[in-house]
């Protein structure tokens, strides 16, 4: 169908305040966070912003009718592409739905539209004493819809996990436009392992199955008190060692991060005023819970801390926790600027590997960087080994282009010969799509038919996952 | 300077990652909510037309409109981008190219002569009080303003007779002992519509020991050149502005006016002059300016024993886009509000979250404005105060239309009023 036509329908389906339908205003949808989006112009023919579960249908319907393309996104802070449109056709734009629906604070549960934001929603649940946990770097900005679309996770989720953990159920509209609900028509239960477990098949899915429009997610007490600590160490073996006498003493704090060597030089070189030690690795504790295990908790890790380290300290007063954890806070803002003439790209930003093999896996990508002549900032979730890897070139520089391509194909199959995944937490999208068959091997096949099952004309997001 | 060789243009565009930071702050993407109102939609196109992907055209200049220059993404941007600079040298770029007839007359030909202003917006006042309204609108005399302005008139509502220049002497001597030569700085937006605040900052500023000058060739700070694509003429007031003051030996140069302030800043002097220019004589001009609030608290000693309360008044506090993000002053207003007596604050929610006025901006985006200005005068109602205070004429003259429309009684004030009516009070 032609461009001009589609736009037209989806004219006759929402007001026009809400169909971008002009070519310049469906430029502003070519891209997302990823580098891919930076190096490539990938336009979508018509922008939508539904906001009703009977327009996602209509808009569906038609789309499925004409075999159009559909790419559903949320704020578009995505690093994968996973949002952006590959061949044109309609772009969802689903923030503009950001409905609480329910707060069922007897249920522990909250009902939400797609286009809520994560940090808004926490706001609001904080007056009921809940929180959802994940909690995503893009905290501020970020959707649930894309969330729950991404599986998402973040700092703490070696304590809480991931989105997934939370999803309860979700109403979605397939490609041909009918609704279902997963997780129980009218259940409001937190346990349920009754039918095949279709709220899991859909989380994660980045889009390939259906149109996310309602969420149903459980919601945690919301902690009393936090502490960190913070611990210093000459040697990179130290840190993962540190983290194992951790776990071993009964302890599952809600975050270690870590920051090695070139972030902490980062760090430094950004805000000399934050002074952090020039050491081959720091470590960042953090313990939520009850005043009383928080403090025991703290203390303990302090002490097994300073068996190998060469500087440790343990706060609950706010401002000093905030300052400890002030050198984790600018890493990536720091990382960035390491060059003054170059910028972060993110690629091969979100690597996953087993803990065991974290601190060889930043050698490994140390030395990557290194025979590419790339400066690439490492850091990230040592408690579950998710490594966030910021190689820093010119993005407008085409040879440096080509050559943080080679670095990240490399850092991707490191991962898998790690025996780890290319992506712990940001997705596949389209740039992980190649790995699909390394990682998974026939498993892929099976991911294929289900995609064939429900989306037969295969018009939802195309180019994406594998 | 050619639009690709500007710094900002040349150094900055390739370090947005688009994460989308500036999408959760920016108060105009708060209200059309989709992706050509982001921040980072604003560098991605200034990165298309630097790259010749589009050509320069009204559409994107449009596009381009929808900011504030209000610097909220740009205090907030992660990468350190200076969003509203890209969003200004684009709005030339494309000016340049493709200018209007109307757009060239005001900035160029009528807000480049402060005399000539003068007599524009006292022609304005004049088809007001003589109910000639409807004439002038016919003969387009308010069409001749940015945009789609015949609702001008609603926000400029009350236009005074005599501007501050003609009310206020070129030197005025400082009562008792001088202690500083100061330059004031007098703003258009003071001069027109605020000269009150303007006699009052010069007798707070002479009552503590300032002599202060008021050149009568300065002419405006070029910031409403600046949002409006007219980076040559901008550049071109700079300079004179830079010839008159530099001539007259002064410690500090002092302005009530939180857009002139930020606009004769060291960072915009920089975009607006470029690297070498600035260097020398813009910088230490840059050096000597100063808020007012910042020099009254920071600068001088303010003179409290003469201060006598003048019944209790209730204030809040809105903080200036201008003042706040671009020159963090967020605490020196609050001090010197402090310091008055009978002065109760109160703190309004988002005391820093623009109120929608940003110079032209309400002028040419009249209902955006408006559906920002709503959520301003709602945190200020909360406060139940009866007084509102800001440094900024254009904030003044937004907030006085808000609380008009909301038929909510509050007066807008500057600061340095109401510390003149203390001083006032003990004579």
């Amino acid at each position: 169908m032609d461009k001009r036509t589609l736009r037209h329908e989806m004219l006759r389906i929402l007001d026009k305040d809400r169909v971008l339908s002009d070519d310049l205003d469906v430029m502003y949808y070519s891209y997302d966070s990823s580098f891919l989006t930076k190096i490539e112009k990938l336009y979508p023919d018509v922008v939508v912003l539904p906001r009703s579960t009977e327009e996602v249908q209509k808009i569906m319907r038609f789309a499925y009718e004409h075999g159009i393309p559909v790419t559903p996104r949320g704020a578009g802070t995505g690093e994968t592409g996973g949002s952006v449109a590959l061949t044109g056709g309609i772009v969802l734009d689903l923030s503009t739905w950001d409905e609480i629906v329910e707060v069922d604070v007897a249920n522990m549960q909250v009902i939400v539209r797609p286009g809520v934001i994560h940090a808004d929603l926490n706001d609001y649940l904080a007056r009921y004493n809940l929180f959802f946990p994940p909690d995503p770097g893009s905290s501020k900005m970020c959707t649930i819809g894309g969330m729950v679309a991404n599986n998402a996770s973040g700092l703490r989720a070696v304590k809480y996990g991931c989105t997934e953990q939370y999803v309860l159920g979700l109403e979605v509209v397939l490609p041909d436009g009918e609704v279902i609900t997963t997780g129980g028509m009218k259940s409001k239960a937190i346990k349920n392992v009754s039918g095949l477990n279709l709220t899991k098949l859909m989380v994660g899915s980045e889009g390939v199955l259906g149109v996310i429009t309602k969420i149903r997610l459980r919601c945690w007490p919301k902690p009393k008190a936090r502490g960190i600590v913070m611990a210093v160490f000459p040697a990179l073996d130290d840190a993962p060692a540190t983290v194992l006498d951790v776990y071993q003493a009964g302890i599952l704090p809600s975050g270690i991060e870590i920051l090695d060597q070139s972030a902490i030089r980062a760090v430094n070189q950004f805000k000399p005023e934050i002074a952090l030690p020039d050491a081959e690795a720091i470590l960042l504790f953090e313990v939520d819970g009850n005043p009383a295990s928080v403090e025991w908790e703290g203390t303990t890790i302090a002490e097994i801390c300073r068996r190998r380290a060469t500087q440790v300290e343990w706060a609950t007063d706010p401002q000093r926790m905030a300052s400890l954890w002030e050198g984790r806070s600018v890493t990536a803002t720091a990382a960035a600027r390491v060059r003054p003439d170059g910028s972060r790209v993110f690629a091969g930003e979100d690597i996953s590997v087993p803990l065991s093999r974290v601190a060889e896996t930043l050698r490994a990508i140390r030395g990557l960087g290194q025979k590419y002549g790339i400066p690439v900032v490492n850091y990230g979730h040592i408690g579950d080994g998710n490594v966030h890897t910021a190689p820093v070139i010119d993005p407008e520089n085409q040879a440096e282009v080509e050559k943080v391509k080679q670095l990240v194909h490399d850092i991707h199959l490191l991962a898998i010969e790690l025996e780890g995944s290319t992506t712990g937490e940001h997705g596949v999208g389209a740039v992980r799509r190649g790995y699909a068959e390394l990682e998974h091997g026939q498993a892929v096949g099976i991911m294929r038919a289900i995609k064939n099952t429900l989306d037969p004309k295969g018009i939802m997001n195309p180019g994406k996952l594998f | 300077m050619n639009f690709k060789e500007l710094p900002p243009v040349k150094d900055q565009i390739r370090k947005c990652v688009r994460c989308g930071r500036c999408r959760t702050v920016c108060p105009v993407f708060a209200e059309i909510r989709n992706e050509t109102a982001a921040p980072r939609g604003h560098v991605f196109m200034v990165q298309m037309l630097r790259d010749g992907v589009v050509a320069p055209n009204a559409k994107i200049y449009e596009k381009l409109g929808n900011c504030l220059l209000c610097e909220t993404c740009s205090t907030f941007c992660p990468s350190g981008i200076d969003v509203h600079e890209l969003n200004a040298a684009a709005r030339a770029y494309i000016t340049k190219n493709q200018g209007s007839v109307a757009k060239h007359l005001i900035f160029d030909g009528l807000w480049t002569h402060p005399h000539l202003l003068r007599h524009a917006t006292l022609m304005m006042w004049g088809a007001q009080a003589s109910g000639l309204q409807k004439l002038a609108r016919g003969l387009g005399l308010t069409r001749l303003l940015p945009g789609d302005l015949p609702r001008a008139e609603k926000i400029l509502s009350r236009i005074p007779l005599r501007s501050a220049r003609s009310r206020l002497a070129e030197t005025n001597r400082a009562k008792g002992e001088r202690k500083l030569r100061v330059g004031y700085f007098l703003g258009c937006g003071t001069d027109l519509f605020n000269p009150d605040v303007a006699v009052a900052t010069v007798e707070v500023l002479t009552r503590n020991g300032c002599e202060v000058v008021i050149p009568r060739d300065l002419k405006c700070c070029g910031l409403p050149h600046i949002a409006n694509g007219k980076l040559d003429t901008a550049r071109s007031l700079v300079l004179h502005n830079l010839d008159v003051f530099t001539r007259l030996q002064l410690d500090y140069i002092v302005t009530d006016c939180a857009s002139c302030s930020s606009a004769l800043s060291a960072k915009n002097l920089q975009f607006v002059l470029g690297e070498k220019e600035f260097a020398g004589r813009a910088a230490e001009f840059a050096r000597k300016v100063i808020d007012l609030t910042a020099f009254l608290v920071d600068v001088l000693e303010v003179n409290t024993w003469e201060l006598r309360a003048t019944g209790p008044v209730r204030v809040t506090y809105h903080d200036p886009c201008h003042l706040a993000k671009a020159q963090n002053i967020r605490k020196q207003p609050r001090e010197l509000l402090g310091l008055i007596p009978g002065v109760e604050l109160t703190e309004m929610s988002e005391a820093d979250r623009c109120c929608g006025g940003s110079g032209t901006f309400s002028l040419t985006h009249y209902d955006l404005s408006m559906q920002i200005l709503d959520r301003k005068i709602d945190s200020i109602k909360a406060t139940g105060c009866d007084t509102v205070a800001t440094c900024c004429p254009s904030c003044t003259i937004q907030l006085r239309h808000g609380l008009k429309r909301h038929g909510y009684r509050a007066r807008v004030l500057h600061p340095v009023q109401i510390l003149a009516r203390a001083y006032r009070g003990a004579k």
